[in-house]
């Protein structure tokens, strides 16, 4: 139960940050590895509960994921660094409709 | 025959109007002239079979109209009113383009107005000689609209356009209660013509309604007070239309349409007084008018209009066959009139004005003579036609025991009628010469085709009231009023002292100077064009921009309707589209905030 609600904080503390944040594109990127940190904590935690390891390769599999966006992120953010000399977030609303 | 009479002028209104460049001037005119007088003495042919033996004809053309209980036809009726009318019609149309011909001449659209006067007398014959009110209808409209284009035939003029919108719009009035009228019949009676109608009348109060309406548009059409103001203002149209529609013909068709309903009128005592009073005061007021006219055409115009008022009084009195009969006389007298007026307009190039004309009896004995007596007919000078159709209304009017005031109004008519006839007489032929010098050296007698057909008027405006006046009374019997003497021979005395008195006081200088605002007043017409324009013209315009125009046009169905809902869905999509701020952060909280939205109503289903 612990860890359900260590999850659950991690996940809310994930969005928050990311909903909150007006600075830094980072930080945002940092919130999404906590939400899926917090999704891996979950599974792992049902892994162990339920006597499967169908979580624990789910897990696996989110790490490689994460580790994936994260790379392609920090790509975008380098590029977008490049071109406009920011990455504060609050600067980033040139598409508005 | 019956039919060929009716539609032998409208073989004249298409061929001289759709052939007229390939006959000529001369050739429409010729045509016209010939195949109207050729109506005309069919017309006379049925005259002796109708009035004189007696016999009604009735033809059945075809059916029309035909839904449940009503049935119309295409038909005619040719009984002793219609026979007096199409005398009326034919000879007068046939004598106009005759007239026409020699008073049109210099004119290059000749063959256009020889085919509308053609078409008029086509319809104006479809009017009288229908059987039923719907076929009435048609000929009313038609008349109508043939008046429109006559007064407008010189459409370069803007007091012609002016004249022909105000003569059409004001017609329309009278046209919606005749219209209002014939619904009603169909509604109360379920039939529209005439031989069922009048023998399926019973007393009731739509009686009244229906007569009434009627006589609005009788009002309208024989330009009675109200809705007079348009015949006046129709003399802008040519000589011969006026002669032959705003004098003789069409302004009869009013009058026509009482006559025609007199078995309606005979069940509502109400309308009955309604059309007495109407009548005289029509008639005291237009001649009042007439007597200080500086136009020589208006003062003839007046004269109608206040003859007509006699016609319509009559009506009033239950004595139709009187009025039919001036109506009758009337129309020999006033066209001889009115094609004088023209014969003196085209001698002293197109003078109107009656201020400058004057002596003029050196150059035109034949006009004056003919003009005189028209004048005294006119004036009911004995023994002249005008004498035995108007003395006989007015005693009629004596014997009515309801209302004796129509009585004195129609007296002091008579006077005011014989003063402003002969003061026509007078300041044109005989007072000093006013003229310009160029008109005095013009001043010739006309050729025969225009002083032809006022030789015949004027043999038909001192035969005409002797003649008919067994014709016209055939059916029934000549009407004797039994008056006392003083009153059968007042309108004598009367008329003669009006002519008297013209020579004794010099007509148009004296008034003017001792009382110039009843001059002004009478000149005016009793203002009654301003008093129209003012509280009902502008107040009707005001409305119309203000109300119909600025508030419900433009104001309410313009925002409930187009630019109200196109404003409303603008504004509102920009609102939405300002939902999309282009700021991460906003569209994360959308998406949390949508997914709890989503999980609450999915979980708890």
């Amino acid at each position: 139960m612990t860890y359900l609600i260590l999850s659950i904080v991690i996940l809310l503390i994930g969005t928050l940050g990311i909903i909150l944040n007006r600075s830094n594109l980072i930080i945002m990127l940092m919130c999404v590895e906590l939400v899926l940190l917090a999704s891996i904590v979950l599974l792992l935690f049902n892994s162990q509960v339920l006597h499967t390891l169908l979580g624990q390769i789910f897990a696996i599999v989110i790490l490689t994921v994460a580790a994936a966006e994260s790379a392609i992120g920090l790509a975008i953010m380098v590029n977008y660094y490049r071109l406009r000399g920011t990455i504060a977030v609050r600067s980033l609303n040139l598409l508005r409709g | 025959m019956y039919l060929l009479v009716i539609l032998i002028p409208l073989l004249s209104a298409v061929g001289s109007g759709l052939g007229g460049r390939y006959l000529g001037r001369k050739g429409a005119g010729f045509l016209s002239s010939v195949v109207v007088l050729a109506s005309s003495f069919l017309s006379l042919v049925l005259c002796y079979e109708i009035l004189m033996n007696g016999s009604t004809v009735y033809i059945e053309l075809g059916r029309w109209i035909e839904s449940d209980l009503l049935i119309t036809d295409f038909g005619l009726q040719f009984d002793m009113v219609t026979a007096v009318m199409l005398i009326v019609v034919t000879t007068i149309s046939g004598l106009v383009h005759v007239y026409s011909t020699s008073y049109m001449r210099e004119d290059p659209h000749l063959p256009r107005f020889m085919s509308y006067l053609s078409l008029f007398t086509f319809f104006m014959l479809v009017l009288v000689t229908s059987n039923n009110y719907a076929q009435l209808f048609i000929g009313w409209e038609g008349v109508g609209l043939c008046s429109y284009l006559l007064i407008n035939f010189w459409f370069t003029r803007m007091q012609a356009n002016k004249a022909a919108i105000k003569a059409m719009l004001i017609n329309r009035v009278g046209d919606i209660g005749l219209m209002l009228a014939i619904i009603l019949i169909w509604k109360e009676f379920g039939v529209l013509d005439y031989c069922s109608l009048f023998s399926a009348l019973t007393p009731s109060s739509a009686c009244t309604w229906i007569c009434i309406l009627l006589t609005i548009g009788a009002v309208g059409k024989s330009a009675q007070l109200g809705l007079h103001t348009w015949l006046p203002d129709a003399m802008e149209g040519p000589t011969p239309v006026s002669a032959l529609i705003h004098a003789a013909t069409m302004v009869t068709a009013g009058v026509f349409l009482i006559i025609r309903s007199a078995p309606l009128f005979d069940y509502s005592p109400t309308a009955t007084i309604i059309v007495g009073l109407v009548g005289s005061l029509t008639a005291f007021f237009a001649a009042t008018v007439g007597l200080v006219q500086s136009d020589i055409k208006k003062v003839i115009a007046y004269s109608t209009c206040s003859q007509l008022g006699y016609m319509v009084m009559a009506c009033g009195t239950y004595s139709c066959i009187g009025s039919l009969y001036h109506l009758l006389t009337h129309a020999f007298f006033k066209a001889l009139l009115f094609l004088g007026a023209g014969s003196i307009i085209h001698a002293l190039l197109d003078e109107q004005d009656l201020r400058r004309m004057g002596g003029i009896i050196r150059g035109l004995p034949l006009t004056y003579v003919l003009m005189l007596i028209g004048s005294l007919s006119l004036a009911g000078f004995p023994y002249l036609s005008g004498f035995y159709s108007k003395d006989l209304i007015l005693e009629l009017t004596y014997n009515n025991y309801c209302l004796i005031s129509i009585y004195w109004l129609a007296s002091i008519t008579t006077f005011l009628t014989a003063f402003y006839s002969l003061r026509l007489i007078y300041l044109s032929f005989v007072t000093k010469p006013n003229l310009t010098r160029k008109s005095a050296h013009h001043l010739l007698e006309a050729d025969w085709n225009l002083l032809g057909p006022l030789l015949i008027l004027a043999i038909g405006s001192i035969l005409v009231g002797y003649l008919a006046q067994n014709m016209v009374f055939a059916p029934g019997i000549r009407p004797l009023p039994l008056v006392p003497t003083v009153v059968s021979l007042a309108p004598v005395i009367m008329s003669v002292t009006g002519i008297l008195l013209v020579f004794i006081i010099r007509p148009y200088l004296i008034y003017n100077i001792i009382r110039p605002s009843l001059y002004g007043f009478l000149f005016y017409a009793w203002e009654f064009n301003q008093i129209a324009n003012y509280y009902i013209g502008s107040t009707v315009w005001e409305f119309g921009h203000i109300v119909s125009y600025r508030t419900i046009d433009r104001g309410i169905l313009e925002i409930l309707g187009p630019s109200g809902v196109a404003h409303f869905m603008v504004n509102k999509t920009k609102e939405l589209s300002s939902l999309q701020s282009g700021l991460l952060f906003n569209y994360a909280l959308m998406i949390l905030v949508g997914t709890a939205i989503a999980l609450k109503y999915l979980i708890a289903i």
